[in-house]
């Protein structure tokens, strides 16, 4: 059977946030491949590994929602989602801080940008459901108390991410892409949490428990909420853009 | 059928092969996120098992975590006695792996990509324990802390985006001099 | 006459590929080429992306599973 050596020459999709168009190239990929060819590798056509993981998933999924319950197959399902989505737009969380500082680049801020600004849209909208009809607002979970315990976490964080190579999602994904690197780091973050539960009672002690949860419909209303959420994203979405044309400007 | 077929099929390579916009991601992954609060009553988070999971190896080892404050909450207790397959977000987590690894095997691109060398090996150590110490006591990842935190309209979700960017400043330089070439 | 240079960064974690494209790209006269060698998914997407923002031509074969070849002429 023979195996077509598939040639990506890939076009750089069309983004919002990218600037140039591609122009097509004057050289020939078919005068380079030729000559390099000698040194390929033979190409596997992955997709029937692919297929045997899919029918895995469908598998387990179908398995979770009859033996555990339907809500653990719908975490196993959009845990999936999340994966694949990561992994075919190579959605990173640290490049998006990291890059601005290394090498200029705001496209993949202004993607999580972007993605605050759905989300919270969506999430606003099911919050105000739940607030208008008397029920518990789901999502509370995630308004947690703000003290020096947050700003310390998220620094340590910060700084971890990037020496890692990867966040905690971009971890996950990398792991299912293969990385070695990868596998250690997730190790060795386990680790780092199972620590910081065993100090939590003097975190909580000193810092959290004097934090407090605020929670922006609290402060501005529903609709000021989500206003002035959106105005402070759309902010940075301007000045995420400003940098990157500033930056590029600094180095051509 | 022949899979030679299916995998040049312009629908396939689309779907699967072509790389999709990081405008894309974003959307798809709040459509999800979305879905999640809806069907969930919370929002995705990555971290929140980890400590569990520290917990589980370490009671498999003779170890006791009974006097931790931590696990002395409610919740505490509860994720202690789930199992992986019981615990909902470890099977989420499961799930991110899968289905990166089903993506990259749909797309051809598996590869097992060996750590280099040491300097990696001293950043994926450091950094997955700043990682994970940071995201304990600040309730939270990039994902259950900034995004999710964020979108549930909590100011905490911001305090944690304006500080992990800073971190990711430090972080930057001392990646620069430290590890790399 | 156009040079080809070739920076092989297999292995390598983020955005250690970046850095090395931005680095060496300098020390490149226009009209020379720079092959990276990548495996890294991120790079793929990111080295290209900078250097069409730099007004370079890029082309991206694939040359294994999870490998490829980004193939830069400097333009600029």
């Amino acid at each position: 059977m023979s195996e077509e050596a598939v040639k990506v020459v890939t076009e750089e999709p069309s983004d919002a946030s990218s600037r140039t168009e591609a122009k097509p190239s004057s050289r020939r990929s078919s005068r380079r491949s030729s000559r390099r060819s000698a040194e390929r590798k033979p190409k596997k056509d992955q997709t029937i590994y692919g297929l045997g993981i899919l029918a895995i998933v469908i598998a387990v999924g179908i398995y979770l929602a009859a033996a555990v319950s339907a809500v653990m197959g719908i975490f196993w399902v959009t845990g999936i989602a999340f994966g694949f989505i990561l992994r075919r737009t190579n959605f990173c969380f640290t490049a998006s801080m990291r890059d601005p500082i290394m090498t200029g680049s705001t496209s993949l801020t202004r993607a999580v940008l972007i993605a605050l600004a759905i989300t919270s849209i969506g999430f606003a909208a099911v919050q105000y459901g739940a607030f208008a009809t008397g029920q518990a607002i789901p999502g509370m979970a995630s308004v947690v108390p703000v003290s020096f315990a947050t700003a310390a976490g998220a620094f340590l964080f910060g700084i971890g991410m990037v020496l890692a190579g990867g966040c905690a999602s971009g971890t996950l994904m990398r792991i299912g892409e293969g990385y070695g690197m990868q596998l250690l780091s997730i190790v060795f973050f386990v680790l780092g949490s199972f620590w910081a539960a065993r100090d939590m009672g003097w975190w909580t002690l000193n810092f959290i428990s004097n934090g407090p949860r605020i929670h922006l419909p609290d402060v501005f209303g529903w609709g000021g909420a989500i206003f002035v959420q959106l105005l402070i994203i759309g902010l940075l979405y301007i000045a995420a853009d400003k940098w990157e044309n500033r930056k590029q400007e600094q180095e051509s | 059928m022949k899979l030679s077929s299916i995998s040049s099929n312009k629908h396939f390579q689309a779907w699967f092969k072509s790389p999709w916009t990081y405008v894309t991601g974003a959307i798809l992954l709040s459509i999800f996120q979305i879905v999640t609060i809806g069907s969930t009553g919370g929002s995705w988070g990555v971290t929140g098992p980890f400590a569990t999971w520290g917990a589980w190896v370490y009671q498999a080892f003779g170890g006791s975590v009974d006097h931790w404050y931590f696990f002395s909450t409610e919740s505490g207790q509860a994720s202690l006695q789930r199992t992986f397959f019981t615990d909902p977000a470890s099977v989420r987590n499961l799930g991110v792996i899968i289905g990166a690894l089903l993506a990259t095997l749909l797309a051809s691109q598996f590869k097992f990509k060996k750590i280099k060398n040491l300097r990696q090996v001293g950043a994926a150590i450091i950094g997955g324990l700043l990682m994970g110490y940071g995201a304990r006591i600040a309730f939270g990842c990039n994902i259950g802390a900034l995004y999710s935190g964020i979108s549930a309209l909590s100011v905490s979700g911001w305090v944690f985006a304006l500080f992990m960017f800073a971190g990711a400043f430090v972080g930057s330089k001392l990646l620069v001099k430290y590890f790399m070439a | 006459m156009m040079a080809e240079y070739e920076l092989d960064c297999l292995g390598e974690a983020c955005p250690v590929p970046l850095v090395k494209t931005e680095n060496k790209l300098k020390e490149l006269a226009v009209g020379d080429t720079l092959i990276v060698i990548v495996d890294h998914s991120c790079a793929l997407k990111n080295v290209p992306e900078w250097a069409r923002k730099q007004n370079h031509e890029v082309e991206v074969e694939e040359i294994g599973d999870g490998e490829y070849e980004i193939f830069i002429d400097k333009s600029a």
